[in-house]
């Protein structure tokens, strides 16, 4: 009896000094900034722009890659094919990679001397310092998130419910947006929001790319190495409650029920 | 009807071995088999979720071995019913009719048609998550009858159901049968083919071992395997002789049974239904055959009765029914006569 309260004391000890570690710069940063900078801060037009840059290029990034990363899962929960097991390794090459040698990386094939960079400037598009270049290395560093938790949700819903529909005359891309999205929808959400949650944050990647026009990252570290940490501070706070407040509201609507229970005039739609 | 011609198909280290089945119109074909015996793969295969490997299926004289699954019209009603959870009831059954093909009207008249026909008008506005195994399966069935399949295949319909519901049940798939639907119906259950079946396959290692009416397989199993499956629990293994006319076998523990066939080979397996042998507290008169007293070691309860084991210098099981029991009680350690008809022994071939 004593041993297990020992134990268990040890257990509360060890976790509380990792969540004290988690809380504690954020409380500090919290508390250390007084309220009229941060007034002051989030009135700053630069500012402001710059928190919804990051909030719409992540979003956007997100949503278009998502439109090929979800059905990429799927074959990935679904399919053996020769060298699976290398494609998933290089799916989570940019978790392992420094995100500054991922941007190296990138820019090499974003500017103009790059291959997507010559077809981008046929279409007389820049992709360094450009919107569009932040979202690709946005991208570059998030997509894990997105397909490694699609994937895990689509091979999660029984193939039988796929056979079933199959048998009942659907064609395969009926059967992928009737039963597997819906009963996958969960977790492509979660790893929506991972991915979003994910290209926001960027900054190694993304001050490669493109230092102008800033992201908030990048406009927190700009604040920081030129006028130093007081003034950066009320910066980086209001980034974190406007990024809180983004995942609440996606968390929100990703615990909703997945599609709703179909009703009869919806199936006769 | 359905024809499969020497199908196989390799599934890992299983495989589906040279299947040939003939099954006319009309036919309820009950394939028996224990889990991991490849029924469930071989519908699979009927249906065109998967490809053999080699061999053709013919379906009403068309070969449809390459035919897509959309277009063989053949239902499946999976195991545990595959009923999608993201839809209700009726969007359920009305999913092989919401591709744009029928007007809202069609699709409703449809479906409330089917939903008569299997009772179960009163759960199609409900989620499927709250329906019982027995609704389950009703909804699947009515998902699946609603496509006008030519052939139904059931995985394992009766697994899931309350034993209370299993009747009900039967007394719907006959009907259905009867309606003139030809259907294939997977079980390891034997019980379920003695009361259902027109024609049994029993799948053993993914081949079909034996082929026939009930009455032919579970009368005269080819195998052991076959006879376990029908429920038979006497086999002894023997020495076949003939004396004086007489065809007789010899257990290796020297008890002599009298045989009504004449042909098998030296050595070999008989075996003996437990309800064709017949028990009783007097002796027989001496010149009866197949008449041995022994002493009864053990008395279960059954679902209709007793089985009672009963050591006869042989261990023999006797299946006797519960009124029978109430005439003839008899108790652990008491002296028994057991008789049974010469025809009652049915020699195993292949088993020399």
């Amino acid at each position: 009896m004593k041993r297990t309260g020992t134990f268990n004391l040890l257990l509360l000890l060890l976790s509380s000094l990792v969540l004290l570690f988690l809380v504690a710069p954020l409380l500090g940063m919290f508390i250390s900034t007084n309220a009229g900078d941060f007034f002051a801060t989030a009135a700053e037009e630069e500012v402001r722009q710059s928190i919804w840059l990051t909030v719409w290029v992540a979003f956007v990034s997100t949503l278009l890659f998502a439109l090929a990363a979800v059905p990429f899962a799927w074959i990935l929960a679904r399919k053996e094919f020769p060298m699976k097991s290398v494609v998933q390794g290089i799916i989570d090459l940019p978790v392992v990679l420094p995100h500054t040698a991922a941007g190296i990386a990138l820019l090499g094939f974003i500017s103009r001397d790059g291959f997507l960079g010559k077809i981008a400037s046929f279409a007389g598009l820049n992709l360094v310092n450009n919107p569009a270049g932040i979202a690709l290395a946005m991208a570059f560093v998030s997509l894990p998130f997105l397909i490694n938790s699609a994937r895990d949700g689509f091979a999660a819903v029984p193939e039988r419910l796929e056979k079933a529909a199959l048998n009942l005359g659907a064609g395969r891309g009926r059967v992928f947006f009737t039963i597997s999205l819906p009963l996958a929808w969960r977790s492509i959400i979660t790893g929506f929001v991972m991915m979003f949650a994910r290209g926001m944050s960027e900054f190694g990647a993304v001050v490669i790319i493109a230092y102008h026009p800033m992201i908030a990252p990048v406009l927190i570290y700009d604040r920081f190495s030129s006028f130093g940490l007081k003034h950066a501070r009320p910066t980086a706070v209001l980034f974190i409650i406007v990024a809180l407040a983004v995942f609440t509201v996606l968390r929100l609507i990703s615990d909703r029920k997945p599609t709703g229970i179909k009703t009869e005039e919806d199936a006769e739609a | 009807m359905l024809k499969l011609d020497k199908v196989c198909r390799k599934l890992g280290s299983f495989r589906l071995a040279d299947i040939t089945l003939d099954i006319p119109a009309g036919t309820y074909y009950v394939l028996l088999g224990r889990s991991g015996a490849g029924k469930t793969q071989l519908l699979e295969l009927i249906a065109g979720l998967t490809r053999t490997d080699s061999g053709a299926i013919w379906l009403d004289g068309v070969n449809i071995t390459q035919e897509s699954i959309q277009k063989r019209r053949i239902g499946l009603v999976f195991q545990d019913y595959a009923i999608f959870p993201n839809m209700s009831v009726f969007a359920n059954i009305a999913y092989s009719l919401t591709s744009g093909r029928y007007d809202r009207t069609a699709v409703k008249e449809r479906v409330i048609s089917v939903a008569r026909e299997l009772n179960i008008m009163h759960l199609l506005d409900r989620d499927t998550r709250h329906l019982s195994g027995g609704e389950k399966q009703r909804v699947a069935l009515a998902r699946t009858l609603i496509t006008s399949p030519k052939l139904l295949l059931l995985d394992e319909p009766m697994s899931s159901v309350d034993a209370s519901l299993k009747d009900d049940i039967r007394r719907l798939l006959r009907r259905l049968n009867r309606q003139g639907l030809t259907i294939i119906h997977v079980t390891h259950d034997y019980r379920e083919a003695v009361s259902l079946a027109s024609r049994v396959g029993v799948m053993h290692n993914g081949k079909i071992i034996q082929e026939g009416t009930p009455d032919k397989v579970f009368r005269k199993p080819v195998n052991r395997f076959v006879a376990r499956y029908a429920g038979i629990r006497n086999f002894f293994r023997v020495r076949f002789t003939e004396n004086n006319g007489e065809y007789l076998a010899v257990s290796s523990k020297n008890i002599t049974f009298s045989l009504s066939e004449d042909s098998f080979p030296d050595e070999g397996m008989i075996i003996l239904r437990s309800d064709d042998i017949e028990i009783s507290t007097v002796s027989p008169p001496a010149v009866k055959k197949n008449a041995f007293r022994g002493i009864v070691t053990e008395i279960l309860p059954t679902e209709s009765g007793y089985e009672l084991t009963v050591d006869a210098g042989e261990v023999f099981y006797v299946d006797i029914s519960a009124d029978m029991y109430k005439n003839h009680p008899v108790t652990e350690q008491s002296e028994v006569w057991l008789n049974f008809a010469a025809e009652a022994l049915v020699v195993l071939q292949g088993t020399g």
